[in-house]
């Protein structure tokens, strides 16, 4: 009896258990020799397949690209820079300016400036109250006659121009520790 | 200095390293994408799914244990991919006229090379995909029948008789007298 296909394909993938059975109808057998021949020829000819190349690169999608880091581009880095730098000489030039400022400036005291809050709190809701009771009459904030004590306009620009620089100062750090 | 070890760049990426990841791509891309364009026969679809395969195992990486090898893992995953890919598409489907068709004529022995090389591919990509599955593990893969059976949940009688049956289609496609 001929060896089956199965046993063939068996016997060329290393995969049966009877071996020297199959070899000993081989050898007996032109028949199936030359099947197996037949077989054996196909894989040779799966085995010769050559590799072809690959035309991309699937690798650099995966590789993160220097162009693809959050990196600011040079001109914003450069402006930040310049801003920076330009806050600081202003600052310094600043400086004498507003430690005259700063002397001159009544700085009251802070159960003083509690106190004139609380004033004009107390008066702010008498107006409300009295636009309640009589709303005929003209309301109007009572606020005006009264001076701010620190509200000079030197006084507002000194906070304005630390915290700006410290804006900037710090806009310019978070920039630098994205680039890395 | 040699070269780290796919393991190192493994346990590299694993941490988050993208240039590892891509080190190990690079190493083994043309493998893959070698896999895709035998299950699929098409240059731009082997390509696409060659990128997914390396997408879904950096996914998963964090399960595989790196003392494994990575490269037989990567084409396994390749394969079912493509396998999925053939059978999510309609069998009827013109496959035949978008399939790559080797036009580039060198002269002399070479192009019957490429002319055999092109005649095995389309052969190839006539069975159906559970056949060339087989087909591909077991010739280009080299996995056993039980590793077959395994990497495809299928009985180990469905294995062999699915490979069987595409060899003999080959055959009648290969060696048919001209
Ligand atoms: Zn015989």
């Amino acid at each position: 009896m001929h060896l089956t296909d199965e046993r063939l394909n068996e016997y060329l993938d290393n995969e049966t258990a009877d071996k020297a059975g199959i070899e000993a109808h081989l050898h007996s057998c032109k028949k199936c020799a030359a099947r197996l021949s037949d077989l054996q020829s196909l894989f040779a000819d799966l085995d010769s397949l050559p590799d072809v190349e690959l035309s991309a690169n699937i690798a650099a999608r995966f590789s993160p690209r220097p162009s693809l880091i959050l990196q600011p581009p040079r001109w914003l880095t450069l402006t930040t820079t310049l801003q920076a730098a330009a806050a600081l000489t202003a600052l310094v030039v600043a400086a004498p300016f507003f430690s005259i400022m700063l002397s001159q400036i009544e700085t009251p005291s802070f159960t003083t400036l509690l106190l004139q809050l609380q004033t004009r709190w107390t008066m702010f809701l008498n107006a409300l109250s009295a636009l309640a009771a009589n709303p005929v009459e003209e309301f109007q904030l009572p606020i005006t006659d009264y001076p701010l004590p620190i509200a000079e306009l030197s006084a507002l620009f000194i906070p304005l121009a630390v915290v700006s620089i410290f804006w900037v100062l710090g806009n310019g750090w978070l920039l630098r520790n994205q680039n890395r | 200095m040699t070269a780290p070890a796919d393991r190192d760049l493994i346990l590299r990426a694993r941490r988050g390293e993208t240039e590892a990841y891509g080190e190990l791509v690079a190493r083994h891309q043309t493998n893959v994408f070698n896999v895709c364009y035998r299950m699929l026969h098409n240059r731009h679809d082997a390509e696409d799914l060659a990128q997914e395969a390396f997408i879904r195992a950096l996914d998963r990486l964090h399960t595989f244990d790196p003392e494994r090898e990575f490269g037989p893992w990567i084409r396994r995953v390749a394969t079912n991919l493509c396998l999925n890919h053939l059978e999510a598409q309609k069998p009827t489907a013109p496959l035949d006229e978008e399939r790559d068709e080797d036009k580039t004529q060198s002269p002399g022995e070479q192009a019957e090379v490429k002319e055999r090389s092109e005649q095995i591919r389309a052969a190839l990509a006539s069975l159906p995909p559970r056949y060339r599955v087989v087909v591909e593990l077991r010739h280009y893969q080299d996995l056993s029948y039980d590793e077959i059976a395994k990497e495809l949940s299928l009985p180990l009688s469905d294995v062999k008789s699915h490979l069987f049956r595409a060899r003999k289609l080959l055959a009648e496609k290969l060696h048919a007298p001209d």
